[in-house]
């Protein structure tokens, strides 16, 4: 566990609710993230993970609730702050989503020049030193259809850090990868870890989630059925449901990181 | 033989130079189709219910009414009732690019919602705007999946411009059939005719087809 900070909450969503016609899909979740902090969302599929996420940078606009970041109210309606806010939230998907028509350096290096309005010169340092950072310099020529699903998510995950996210949101970064990839992946978020950025992250890496987390939420149909530290929630959670789920995926993906 | 010959001889320099006028009339109207029909596709695809109904009425309009109806309406009837005083020749690369916009609109359509909707959604994640996004995610890939209908829409429009014949322009089909006309060669002259704008589908196909060569982005598989 990392020592929390006095300040405000980095992250704060309170009663988040999605509706898909009758169907509730995210029911009044609320949590805050600490600096530092890492949370991890666990539970069946189909079960709000990705849509609380794409909530949180209002990718969907949830129908209730509201999320503050920094202690700031974020209104969607208004727009300017909407994409500023959407700058300080990191996102990676699970299916990478590269824009398929630029080379790795492009895909970084986009959003400085067309978002942050960076000069040439600096976008492309900071570009450079992204995919540095995810040990991608010798790709970066290299268009998305030509790189590994590894190597993708850590693209991806370099466009989000050039932004200079607050808080990252990754949405089952590795459900996508053949399993001797996922390492690749895994040890690239769990240096951001280490470096203290605050996460939420979906996924069904039980032994990363145990060995990462500072918080595990399980959830499931839309609403958050247990939270707790790794050790009580992957042995003994109280809840019969969440203690099924973590036996079967320790026995599917126990062994794979 | 001989005489089709001599007559085909004669009057080729004068097709020739038609070449020139059709091309124009092809080229114009196909850069202002461009345009329109780009703004008409991201209107059709992402704009709000009062942007879609008038841009679907459109591409109705100008894929439902002939062409040569068309031209008439607008040369002889609107251009002349507002008083916009312009040759055959704009009238017809107006009519004829307004026409090529509804068609490459919905060439343009299919290319942006052939996209995954994940580009928009990580573009959208950076902080880009909608406008930023279609600009600089969408549309780059969008028209690049949009050529090879393209290339079919040039022929289209190829074909189409004789038509402008009937207003006067001396585009290829209005050369021939004034030859033809005053030397009663009609064979040889509008087979040439009909050659010509073989040559002309062909070289522009041709070219599309190096410029979808070109556009493709690397390690893409068809």
């Amino acid at each position: 566990m990392k020592a929390m900070t006095p300040e405000s909450p980095v992250l704060k969503v309170e009663k988040i609710t999605k509706r898909y016609g009758s169907k509730q899909v995210v029911r009044e979740v609320s949590f805050e993230l600490n600096q530092g902090e890492i949370k991890v969302l666990m539970g069946p599929s189909g079960g709000g993970k990705s849509t609380l996420l794409q909530c949180i940078n209002f990718l969907v606009i949830p129908d209730e609730g509201r999320i503050w970041l920094g202690g700031k109210e974020i209104l969607h309606s208004q727009k300017k702050d909407l994409y500023e806010y959407r700058q300080k939230v990191g996102m990676i998907f699970q299916d990478f989503n590269l824009f398929d028509h630029l080379t790795a350096f492009g895909n970084v290096e986009i959003a400085l020049l067309k978002v942050r309005k960076m000069s040439k010169n600096d976008a492309r340092e900071r570009a450079l030193a992204e995919l540095e950072r995810v040990g991608l310099r010798e790709h970066i020529r290299k268009y998305p259809a030509q790189l590994s699903g590894g190597q993708k998510q850590r693209v991806s995950i370099a466009r989000a850090l050039a932004m200079d996210p607050k808080v990252m949101l990754l949405d089952e970064p590795t459900s996508a990868l053949d399993p001797e990839l996922i390492t690749e992946v895994l040890s690239v978020i769990k240096a951001l870890g280490a470096d203290g950025m605050p996460m939420i992250l979906a996924t069904h890496q039980i032994e990363f989630a145990a060995d990462l987390a500072d918080e595990i939420i399980f959830m499931e149909d839309g609403v958050i059925v247990e939270t707790g530290p790794p050790a009580v929630i992957l042995s003994q959670a109280e809840c019969a449901r969440t203690r099924e789920f973590c036996a079967k995926l320790t026995g599917l993906y126990g062994d794979s990181r | 033989m001989q005489e089709y010959l001599t007559a085909v001889g004669d009057a080729l320099p004068y097709l020739l130079q038609g070449v020139l006028v059709t091309m124009s009339l092809v080229l114009g109207a196909m850069g202002l189709g461009l345009v329109l029909g780009v703004l008409l596709a991201v209107g059709l695809v992402y704009g709000p219910p009062h942007i879609r109904t008038p841009f679907k009425l459109y591409v109705w309009f100008f894929r439902g009414v002939p062409l040569l109806v068309l031209l008439f309406l607008f040369y002889f009837g609107l251009f002349t009732l507002v008083g916009i005083n312009i040759s055959a020749f704009t009238a017809a690369v107006i009519v004829l690019g307004l026409i090529s916009a509804a068609y490459q609109s919905q060439i343009f359509r299919g290319g942006i919602l052939s996209l995954p909707e994940g580009q928009l959604k990580a573009a959208r994640a950076l902080g880009m705007s909608d406008t930023k996004a279609i600009f600089f995610v969408i549309l780059p890939q969008a028209l690049r999946l949009s050529v090879p209908g393209w290339s079919n829409e040039y022929s289209i429009v190829l074909k189409d411009s004789a038509v402008a014949y009937a207003l006067g322009v001396a585009e290829v089909m209005a050369r021939a059939h004034f030859v033809a006309s005053r030397t009663y060669q009609h064979l040889p002259l509008y087979f040439t005719a009909g050659v010509i704008f073989l040559i002309l589908t062909y070289l522009g196909t041709k070219t599309l087809r190096v410029l979808e060569d070109k556009v493709r982005i690397p390690g893409y598989v068809r």
